[in-house]
């Protein structure tokens, strides 16, 4: 049983998407069954519409393979009350459901039914996974981020806090090739590299031009 | 075509019109996107908040209890009148006491205590090879550390310690910048794509 936190804004999707498409699809694809939440108002939509086309992709059916819990303000409270019980947090699933009409929810109370957190960021929110329910409730926390949060999460990463993550479109496509479907992911990496190269060209005409401007300069003084 | 490929692809290209100059036809996108993501969260708020912890519990389900949240909500707008401002230091001094009570704790471990004892590792491994990666970490972390100690001058010994200091401070934020452009060019080649695939079908 995984918990998957879509805990983003719908700026950064385009980094986000693939990332998120990948995990879930590999986790479909091995039987595993998904609770999705959020702790970002604008990622809810998102993270529902996500897990509902990629459960399709696999006919997995809502409330017994996967179910969307919705958004929770003051995330603190919401991590550390799903601690104690998920209900008392989540009375409700997204779709208006009581979670004990659910199936799969029938047996999940706390973070003991559940194996790991994974926190799709762009931020710092798996910052607070990993103080909270990894620190207090001895959760297993994964994390899906853009590159630029990479170097935050290093020392969590080095510190064993945090046990895995997969980091902007190169880290997404790595696990696309990984799970053996290249997606978005791969594509965006071919671009991403192509302006990679073109940017430290960029950078080497840029040098060549000052340095041989700076020679002229001490020529003529 | 999908009628929300078309509004995204035409937002989109008003957006980008900034390229060019700062436009009208810019301002109006800039202003709805903005007037889109607080409108979104305001309704997400109220429901999950006002609806689903506070209305239908207490005036739904009886619980009486939730009385006293909403009286500390409710004394929080007395900031907005001169003679009940006093009030609102209640509701703050409740947030803040429960927040540090909370936080302080989980930070101290998570923070300091797990990311020192991460630190402080043998430098000769169990199989006998040399830990060269600790050894970096170790340099790396007392000259940071000393860079950033302001009780002492930087000259001598210590100066120099300081100075190395500053080159693991620029590999950071060498890295940090590195990886945030890369995080930029994923936004613009994702935009770039929708524009060539989803809205111009140019690309398949």
């Amino acid at each position: 049983m995984l918990l998957i936190s879509f805990d983003h804004e719908a700026s950064s999707l385009p980094e986000i998407k693939p990332i998120a498409q990948v995990i879930l699809r590999h986790a479909f694809s091995r039987n595993l069954r998904i609770i999705g939440m959020s702790l970002f108002a604008e990622g809810t939509a998102i993270g529902y519409n996500m897990l509902s086309e990629t459960a399709r992709e696999f006919d997995k059916g809502y409330g017994s393979d996967f179910v969307f819990l919705g958004f929770k303000p003051q995330y603190i409270s919401a991590i550390l009350g799903m601690g104690e019980s998920i209900r008392s947090v989540f009375p409700e699933d997204y779709l208006g459901n009581p979670l004990d009409s659910l199936p799969l929810m029938k047996h999940i109370d706390n973070y003991d039914s559940i194996s790991m957190v994974i926190s799709i960021a762009d931020g710092d929110r798996a910052v607070q996974w990993i103080e909270y329910a990894g620190a207090r409730y001895n959760q297993k926390i994964l994390a899906g981020l853009t590159a630029a949060m990479i170097t935050t999460y290093d020392p969590y990463l080095n510190s064993g806090q945090l046990y895995s993550v997969v980091g902007g479109l190169k880290g997404a496509a790595e696990y696309e090739t990984l799970y053996g479907r290249p997606g978005s992911g791969s594509r965006g990496l071919l671009a991403q590299t192509t302006s990679h190269i073109f940017i430290i060209a960029l950078i080497i005409i840029g040098n060549i031009i000052y340095f041989r401007n700076r020679a002229s300069r001490k020529g003529r003084g | 075509m999908d009628l929300g490929v078309i509004i995204a692809g035409i937002l989109t290209l008003a957006i980008y019109s900034f390229l060019y100059k700062d436009n009208s036809i810019y301002k109006m996108a800039e202003s709805l996107l903005i007037g889109l993501s607080i409108g979104y969260t305001l309704v997400i708020f109220w429901q999950s908040t006002m609806i689903d912890l506070l209305i239908v519990p207490l005036f739904g389900n009886g619980k009486i209890i939730l009385i006293v949240p909403l009286a500390l909500g409710l004394m929080m707008f007395g900031r907005f009148s001169t003679s009940f401002s006093w009030l609102s230091r209640i509701p703050l001094s409740f947030m803040i006491g429960a927040g540090a009570g909370v936080a302080i704790p989980a930070m101290l471990y998570a923070r300091t205590l797990k990311q020192v004892s991460a630190s402080v590792a043998p430098l000769i491994t169990e199989s006998g090879s040399f830990n060269f990666s600790e050894l970096v970490i170790v340099i790396g972390l007392l000259s940071t550390l000393a860079y950033f100690y302001f009780g002492r001058r930087r000259e001598g010994v210590f100066g120099r310690i300081a100075g190395v200091g500053t080159y693991f401070l620029m590999i950071f934020f060498g890295a940090t910048f590195g990886y945030t452009v890369m995080s930029r060019l994923s936004t613009l080649i994702g935009r770039v794509d929708f524009l060539l695939t989803d809205f111009l079908h140019i690309l398949k």
